[in-house]
């Protein structure tokens, strides 16, 4: 069967910002079509067009030179077109087999035969019966695209559908869409990350400030010439010196750190050692859910150890909260920037005052002083190339580039001697996440030092000197950042052992 | 005292009919909350249920009106809160609380006329194998129809949110509105029918109260049942069977601590009326300790205002 999808003349305009401006574009089956840009270019609202979730101002869409109605999800569907979301639309309390039947109109016992058959199908390994919070990241992705292709879609949209899986997940997704393309499903593959078009995609759109500024076939393109397109500028690539840290000082240890936790949704540590020196970055790769959670919270005081397991610049830290650590010039930049690293709902100035409350004279006699607030964050935003210079602004309206870049200034302007990131650049755009990148390599040159916890194995590698991995709640030993290949690290996140 | 089975069969039919109103507004609430929707209001709505129900009677002189009549104007109050909450988008808890400062004062004003009336006697069934069976007859028979279908509903709702489609569509929009949305269900309109339905059944707990319970008309003659059902749906972690088990927990401390009081055990009044809503409390924070069955029951969305992107 063959399909054919033409959106024309598309436009979407929100206060203060036009999303898409007249976006033509045309898709065929049989080739997996990527749709690239940075963050706020237009690709989501472009999709979410298409899935009948927002409606255009203006423009139409054909499917097989018919004209069609999206006013809803159901008309979405109803025109076999699937979509899965960047952030999941599951039922996370419901069973994935719920899940699934939700929306289908098939009788329980039909659908579970139909189910079956996808499965084996695709060679998925999902159980059916369990609540879909138990599925790590890549299983819940593909209870989405299983819903999809109940619907025996003609066209499948993928948003960003990488941003959470690991680099063995990514390769099964990948896999999978080769397979779904020569069944003759038109796929539309949404991204920010260039490697992936090159290696999966035939034909790619790049967008840029909601418009449509290119389409080629990605076999004349590299990834300096679509990085370029995206940006609309030349990009300078970076590097990070190697270091020699044999006569540093040493300012971080942990040893025989254990933590046993209640939860059962978190994972224990076992028997912990590492140790950091003046100007060095440590990089802890492992798939998400080995234990980086813990170890973050450990290192920032959100969990308090006994014992006399860690020690910074010489002084036990273990049962300090994280204001006091901050007091010692330890820094932290959390995974999570709109729940645990700032207030979306706080204007930026707050949020900026939120870790700073003990040591500046912002307070006076528990009065806020608004002015030097102000005057301070007024600095953190030029000094970080945040874009904007308005600190009136509620921090839900920085883009995730920006609000990242706030949340690591905050931090590095009091010059700490320590700074902790959890998988900092996490769904950032190319230019956001060369920015960080540079950041952190220069607090390494001014001497101050960094943990990077990261699922990104290509960032570690770039910015750590030494890297180890972490898997089950156990470190790896720790190897020296030139010896390693991602092919080494893949090895061990799996829990494989290496020479 | 003499040891008399006829008497705790008694006992037990009485506390069997006191946890009836908490049964059918807790019920009620559940499935409200299941939806994602919190509604404070359930101690309004069963007083508006209460004084309508009572005030039909006395009009029509005809039960069932009375009853079907106390169940729509549930309803209809509830309705108030729907179109508030999802339609206007205010919040939950301070609308419901408006509700229910609302519905007592709204239930007084009418009540004025009906304070001292006597009631009508409600048709009971079975009742001659109430007093032939000693023991069981008491618990099993002589009670009203609605009493019956009080103690069904649990199971009922059970069933309904965990084997129907209707039942899975409400867990769903109870724990993301957004992808419910997203796949194309009607939150809303789900939203409004589980907040109708919670009303109609804390109007029908009303009802029970004023014709059946205490047939009659007194201001306020809910007593705080409201709050205790509300409460109930909580510490049952939204289960309908542990609601049932509360509520007649609840109804049977109740029951037992009057008969105490009235036996003149050395323990203070407040300390006994107290009891109630301790034992119930305790006995169902220790049978819903599963922290995983919390988190798989607990509707995620609860009391937050959904909206639809445009």
């Amino acid at each position: 069967m063959n399909t054919k999808l033409k959106v024309s003349e598309i436009s979407k305009i929100y206060p203060g910002c036009i999303a898409n401006d007249k976006v033509s574009l045309e898709f065929g089956s049989g080739k997996i079509y990527a749709l690239l840009g940075e963050n706020g270019a237009g690709k989501s609202t472009l999709v979410k067009i298409l899935s009948g979730v927002v409606k255009p101002d203006k423009g139409e869409v054909f499917l097989n030179d018919e004209s069609i109605k999206l006013n809803s999800p159901l008309d979405a569907k109803k025109n076999n077109i699937g979509m899965v979301f960047q952030h999941f639309n599951l039922f996370e309390t419901l069973s994935v087999f719920e899940n699934l039947s939700i929306d289908s109109d098939k009788k329980d016992e039909d659908l579970r035969v139909l189910v079956n058959d996808i499965l084996k199908k695709y060679n998925f390994k999902i159980d059916l019966d369990v609540p879909v919070l138990n599925l790590s990241a890549g299983q819940k992705q593909k209870v989405e695209i299983i819903r999809c292709l109940i619907r025996n879609p003609k066209v499948l949209i993928m948003d960003e559908p990488t941003s959470v899986l690991t680099e063995q997940e990514t390769d099964d997704l990948f896999i999978s869409l080769k397979k779904f393309s020569k069944d003759g499903i038109l796929i539309i593959y949404i991204t920010h990350k260039l490697k992936e078009v090159l290696s999966l995609c035939d034909e790619v759109a790049v967008m840029r400030k909601g418009k449509v500024v290119s389409v080629s076939n990605t076999i004349d393109e590299k990834i300096e010439s679509l990085a370029n397109k995206m940006v609309g500028e030349n990009l300078n690539t970076i590097k990070k010196k190697i270091n020699n840290f044999k006569n540093s000082e040493e300012i971080l240890k942990i040893s025989n750190l254990n933590f046993k936790s209640d939860d059962p949704y978190e994972t224990n540590l076992n028997n912990l050692n590492l140790s950091l020196k003046k100007g060095e970055c440590l990089g802890i790769a492992g798939i998400s859910g080995n234990g980086q959670n813990e170890l973050f919270q450990i290192l920032s005081g959100e969990i308090i150890t006994e014992g006399t397991s860690i020690m910074f610049r010489n002084k036990e830290i273990g049962k300090l909260n994280p204001r006091e650590r901050r007091e010692y010039l330890m820094a932290f930049s959390p995974e999570d920037r709109i729940s645990q690293a700032a207030v979306p709902e706080l204007k930026i100035y707050e949020n900026v005052a939120l870790n700073n409350f003990k040591s500046s004279n912002f307070f006076e006699k528990g009065l806020v002083n608004e002015k030097k607030i102000k005057e301070h964050s007024k600095k953190i935003l030029s000094n970080f190339s945040v874009n904007t210079d308005n600190v009136e602004l509620k921090s839900q309206f920085l883009s995730g580039g920006n609000l990242q870049k706030l949340i690591i200034g905050r931090e590095l302007i009091t010059s700490p001697e320590l700074l902790v990131c959890f998988n900092p650049t996490w769904g950032l755009d190319v230019g956001a996440i060369n920015y960080i990148h540079e950041t952190l390599i220069q607090i390494n040159e001014q001497g101050k030092s960094s943990v990077l916890i990261s699922t990104d194995n290509d960032e570690l590698l770039k910015l750590s000197d030494r890297i180890c991995v972490i898997y089950k709640g156990k470190l790896s030993k720790i190897m020296n950042a030139d010896t390693v290949t991602a092919e080494k690290l893949g090895i061990l996140m799996g829990g494989g052992s290496i020479d | 005292m003499s040891f008399d089975l006829n008497f705790i069969g008694i006992l037990i039919g009485a506390i069997m009919a006191s946890s009836v109103p908490l049964i059918l507004a807790a019920s009620g609430e559940l499935i409200t909350e299941r939806s994602g929707v919190l509604n404070l209001g359930v101690e309004g709505m069963m007083i508006i249920g209460a004084i309508s129900g009572f005030a039909l009677m006395i009009v029509t002189g005809n039960l069932f009106f009375a009853v079907i009549g106390s169940m729509l104007s549930g309803l209809i109050i509830s309705l108030i809160f729907g179109l508030l909450t999802q339609s206007l988008l205010t919040n939950h808890v301070a609308t419901g609380l408006a509700l229910t400062i609302f519905g007592i004062g709204m239930s007084a004003m009418i009540g004025k006329n009906f304070v001292g009336i006597p009631g009508k006697e409600f048709p009971l069934l079975f009742v001659n194998l109430k007093e032939s069976i000693p023991f069981l007859g008491p618990i099993f028979f002589g009670h009203s129809i609605i009493l019956y279908f009080a103690f069904g509903l649990p199971f009922l709702t059970n069933y309904f949110l965990k084997k129907t489609k209707t039942g899975l569509i409400i867990r769903a929009v109870g724990d993301s509105p957004t992808s419910a949305s997203n796949q194309g269900i009607n939150v809303t309109l789900v939203r409004y029918s589980c907040i109708l339905y919670g009303g109609a059944m804390c109007g029908l707990a009303g009802a029970y109260l004023s014709l059946i319970y205490t047939p009659q008309w007194i201001e306020n003659m809910t007593g705080g049942r409201g709050w205790i059902a509300l409460a109930l749906v909580v510490f049952a972690t939204w289960s309908p069977i542990k609601v049932l088990i509360g509520a007649l927990i609840f109804g049977g401390i109740t029951i037992l601590q009057l008969h105490m009081q009235a036996v003149g055990l050395r323990i203070p009044v407040q300390l006994l009326s107290a009891l109630p809503y301790i034992m119930t409390i305790i006995v169902l924070v220790v049978i819903s300790r599963d922290s995983r069955k919390i988190k798989l029951n607990t509707p995620t969305s609860l009391g937050q205002i959904f909206y639809k992107e445009k």
